[in-house]
């Protein structure tokens, strides 16, 4: 009796709810008012069914027998060439050779497939950075050094290129006396201003935390903390190949300006990323 | 908003308040351009001696042991020649200075110590140690929400979040939320880079304003899909489609898949 | 109506033992429908989303109401997006809906497989239905992820960066592999239409052509049941399918689908207009996948920063995390089945499930490795977990890296143990350990009576 009573309620409640949906979905209603109301119509239908099938339902117990697919088997029926054995090493023979023609012509199938993209050729190698080039912020306005203010981070890109992926690079203005950078790279940083590739060298995403007082660099994907003071090696996180250094100078005019590609490639690594590329440079 | 009558309750306001707004604009312009020029005066030598003694005097009893007695920094605080009048107020109106956290930890946002006019006078004496940014003076302007957005996502996401609800941002730093913010805050922190937050000198005024409008907007949109959950993104998600969704779904389970009737042997 | 198409396909007898057939009735047997019902949500509500979707990465000019995106350039594909969600009457409410159904169903499965595990009902005959089913699993994974991949937003995007530089990390193919994939450097405008195909075309033909299968196995197979008063190794005891099963099965369908339209309504879900469109120059921070991700990104952020470069070949280190881990993984799964029956020797039919008690063994391997998975996806999150317990997240992540060891083990031996006691004391049952019976002595100590 209460069961049945809780059915037609539960069902009121859903049909409630569908008359409710026409209403909101006519008049626009907010998306709670669509989440509520269609929450109604099905929760009711739903609860309706439940008690319906828990309560009104004689579902006895009953049991159902199983046999298994593995007793009774017959014997696996032998494949009779009736032949000598001539004809079956022959068989055989073409058996295997039409095998072999079935995975060639499979692999062949596949060729295609090469279609989907171009070969990596020297990209993975290169950015759109090149000696002369002027380095830009995001609105294209060459950078002066003189502009530049300590503790400063900006996104900067070869001129021309602005918003290329792989050239994306972080200008940080640090005091002089503070840089400690292998000798090789110090006359790469004019007066405490230094450039490191923005793609990060584990996963590739761009590291833009700046923690500015400890000139630390963080990438928020897996947390590689990188020393800007120290050739933004990684001090934290599973990076383990420092952020490549962009060359640079300061022209005549006081804009910044590189000195060519970074010496090594960008970014996560990659299997021959050691070697140099095809084209040498 | 559903139905007419809100949207004509709306559109009523907004007539009324343009209406205010158009009578009063003119005289409000006169005395905002009169009181900023005024505060423009403070930073230069315009401020009033008596204004800067004041700061000096607050300044020794209260921030002189970290600070120094000229503000040349100690090894319990750093040096406050150059920082400015922006760099003064924006730690002094977030409460972040006087600090009271433990040595060598992040200085966090909390009531200001100092009422406002001692606040002015600090903050005139901290401008006279050197030169740095004054307050500057952010528009807060609809029109430009969609550059600040632009702009917030470049330089202010990576550390504040996409949705400006702060995160880690390591070594035990945290960039804050920026929900109580105010747009002299902002364009203050863009201007100075308090504690680990770098300058963002590449910014011009007219970005650094699109960017406070932004945040504005931010601080008063409502979440078009309900309730927000923390919005940081797939974590909290994750975690209440788990809790909540599998949850709710078992216990669903659990009723059906009871034996109601006692029919089990 | 149905004498009229019995007449002409011949239905009726096949139907009816269908209807009688029997299936056993326990709870812990409807977590796979939870996960069939959340994939019916989420093809219908699908459906409803491909009809307004655009997979094309092509800039357009923002114009709809959401304000802070007006006047940018976005990707077409974020654009029809945006417009669904505001534009479109009760579009956001589907978005939403067909979000949370994904969570969901991933965890669903999860449960479902959890459940088939520690009651062995992966040994034979049910092998094949096993490695069935994780192959839904990765159907399952791939889905999600190409799913949420399609807005072009800002988080998303990222995700996808990251894949392809785990991709570029295998060694000899990476590059060629990724480059083929993504159809050259990222990022690229081919990868947005690609992931739909596989999305909305190939991936769930093949996850609903494998759960077709998985069911028919199913049933052709009868499900197996517990060890029931009555239930022996040659029968099948519990209730016929029609109508018993199939009212309860109709009413938790669709009350999984109003919880999951409550959700839908009430709580956001994945807002792509506060990311904004993708933007390979910047990211936002947290930065996760969704969660049946977060493993793979938490062994990302884990593994220490191991490269190594010999005889001029790199193995970077996104490739021990991001290729070997889930390889492994994945694969110790898969062959799961034929491993126990090699190591214990039962290669017998089992149609009675286990109690976890039972096989104090499989079940600790079993909660071994479930923690593995919950400790990796922690991690995932390590800089949110890091900010809620207020720690550093160096800290954070340092303590992981010794809890994905040690837990584990620990945890293996205690589930152990804790097997082993509760079957041994229900094994025999009467006879708990002997305790101590003392007697006061007139002294005013005590001393121990010796057991007769």
């Amino acid at each position: 009796m209460n069961a049945s009573r809780g059915v037609a309620l539960a069902l009121a409640v859903s049909i409630a709810g569908s008359l409710a949906l026409v209403v909101i979905y006519v008049v626009g209603g907010s998306i709670q008012q669509q989440g509520i109301g269609l929450a109604l119509a099905l929760g009711g239908m739903g609860t309706a069914i439940v008690i319906w099938a828990v309560a009104l339902i004689e579902a006895p117990i009953e049991i159902e027998e199983r046999h298994s697919f593995a007793t009774g088997r017959e014997h696996a029926v032998v494949v009779d060439s009736g032949t000598g054995t001539q004809e079956i090493s022959r068989r055989r023979f073409l058996a295997r050779l039409l095998a072999g023609a079935v995975g060639i012509l499979g692999a062949a199938l596949v060729l295609p497939a090469f279609s989907l993209g171009p070969q990596p050729g020297t990209d993975l190698f290169r950015t759109a950075w090149r000696r002369g080039l002027r380095l830009v912020d995001l609105g294209n306005r060459p950078i002066r050094l003189d502009d530049l203010v300590a503790d400063s981070v900006t996104t900067v890109f070869p001129e021309g290129f602005v918003g290329r992926p792989d050239s994306q690079t972080l200008l940080i203005k640090v005091s002089p006396s503070d840089l400690a950078l292998p000798s090789d790279r110090a006359a790469w940083a004019p007066e405490g201003c230094v450039a490191y590739s923005k793609v990060c060298t584990h996963a590739g995403c761009p590291v833009g935390l700046y923690r500015a007082k400890e000139h630390l660099l963080l990438c928020p994907c897996h947390q590689s903390t990188f020393d800007v003071l120290r050739g933004a090696t990684p001090i934290f996180g599973p990076a383990a190949r420092p952020l490549p250094q962009l060359p640079m100078e300061v022209d005549a005019d006081g804009y910044l300006v590189a000195l060519g590609d970074f010496p090594e490639p960008i970014g996560p690594g990659f299997w021959d990323m050691t070697h140099t590329p095809a084209d040498g440079g | 908003m559903t139905g007419p009558m809100p949207r004509l309750r709306l559109l009523a306001l907004v007539l009324l308040a343009a209406g205010a707004v158009g009578a009063l604009l003119p005289g409000a312009m006169a005395k905002a351009n009169h009181s900023a020029s005024l505060r423009e005066a403070s930073h230069s030598s315009l401020a009033s001696d008596s204004d800067v003694n004041a700061g000096h005097a607050v300044f020794n009893a209260r921030c002189a042991t970290c600070h120094g007695d000229a503000g040349q920094g100690t090894a319990l605080g750093p040096s406050l020649v150059g920082v400015g009048g922006a760099g003064a107020d924006f730690e002094l109106r977030t409460g972040r200075m006087p600090f009271s956290g433990s040595p060598g930890t992040q200085a966090v946002r909390k009531p200001p110590a100092f009422d406002d006019a001692t606040i002015r006078n600090l903050v005139a004496y901290v401008a006279s140690l050197g030169t740095g940014p004054p307050i500057p003076e952010p528009r807060v302007d609809t029109a430009a929400v969609s550059a600040g957005q632009h702009l917030f996502i470049a330089n202010c996401a990576p550390c504040h979040g996409a949705t400006a609800r702060g995160g880690a941002v390591g070594g035990g730093a945290l960039a804050p939320p920026l929900d109580v913010a105010t747009p002299v805050q902002v364009a203050e922190a863009m201007l100075i880079g308090p504690g680990e937050m770098p300058v963002f000198s590449s910014l011009s005024e007219t970005d650094r304003n699109a960017v406070v409008s932004y945040v504005a907007y931010l601080q008063t949109q409502p979440d078009p899909g309900g309730v927000s959950i923390g919005g940081i993104g797939p974590v909290p998600e994750g975690f209440v489609g788990w809790v909540l969704g599998l949850g709710l779904i078992l216990v669903v389970v659990l009723v059906v898949g009871r034996d109601w009737r006692g029919s089990r042997a | 109506m149905l004498t009229w198409i019995d007449e002409r396909l011949g239905l009726a007898a096949w139907a009816r033992a269908g209807l009688r057939k029997v299936f056993p009735d326990h709870w812990s047997f409807l977590l796979g429908e939870v996960a069939l019902f959340c994939l019916v949500v989420l093809v219908l509500t699908g459906v409803f989303l491909t009809l307004f979707y655009v997979p094309d990465a092509t800039s357009v000019t923002y114009s709809g109401p959401w304000a802070p995106l007006r006047g940018q350039s976005v990707s077409a594909a974020f654009d029809s997006v945006m417009r669904l969600s505001f534009e479109v009457r009760a579009g956001l409410v589907m978005r939403q809906i067909h979000h949370w159904a994904a969570l969901v169903f991933v965890a669903a499965i999860v449960v479902h497989l959890l459940r088939i595990f520690f009651t062995g009902a992966f040994r034979r005959p049910r092998e094949i239905n096993w490695l069935v089913g994780i192959g839904l699993l990765l159907l399952a994974l791939t889905m999600g992820i190409t799913g949420y991949s399609l807005p072009d937003d800002l988080l998303s995007g990222t995700g996808l960066r990251v894949i392809y530089s785990v991709v570029i990390a295998i060694p000899f193919i990476g590059p060629y592999l990724a480059f083929l994939v993504f159809g050259g450097e990222f990022p690229t405008p081919e990868i947005i239409s690609r992931l739909f195909v596989f999305h909305v075309m190939l991936l769930p033909a093949l996850l609903i052509g494998g759960v077709l299968v998985h069911l028919a196995i199913l049933v052709r197979q009868k499900h197996s049941q517990y060890a029931v008063p009555g239930a022996t190794e040659e029968n099948v005891v519990g209730r016929a399918f029609w109508p018993s099963q199939v009212f309860k099965s109709t009413g938790l369908a669709i009350l999984t689908a109003a919880v999951l339209a409550l959700m839908g309504g009430l709580i956001q879900i994945n807002p792509i207009w506060a990311y904004g469109p993708f933007d390979a120059t910047t990211v936002s921070s947290p930065a996760q996948p969704d969660w049946y991700a977060g493993w793979l990104d938490g062994a990302l952020r884990l593994f220490p920063p191991i490269e190594i470069t010999a005889l001029g070949i790199t193995i970077p280190s996104p490739f021990i995390p991001g290729v070997l881990l889930p390889g492994v993984a994945f694969g110790v799964m898969t062959l799961w089945p034929f491993l126990e029956a090699w190591v214990t020797g039962d290669h017998a039919e089992h149609q009675l499930l286990d109690g976890p008690r039972e096989k104090p063994l499989r079940t600790a391997f079993g909660v071994a490795g479930l923690l593995v998975f919950v400790i990796l996806t922690l991690a995932g999150g390590n800089d949110v977990v890091a900010l809620v317990f207020g720690v550093p997240v160096e800290a954070m992540t340092n303590i992981l890296r010794v809890a994905i060891v040690a837990v584990p083990l620990l945890g293996f031996g205690l589930t152990y143990r804790i097997c082993r006691e509760l079957f041994d004391r229900r094994e025999a049952p009467g006879q708990r350990r002997a305790s101590v019976r003392l007697r006061r002595t007139a002294a005013g100590g005590f001393e121990e009576i010796e057991p007769d």
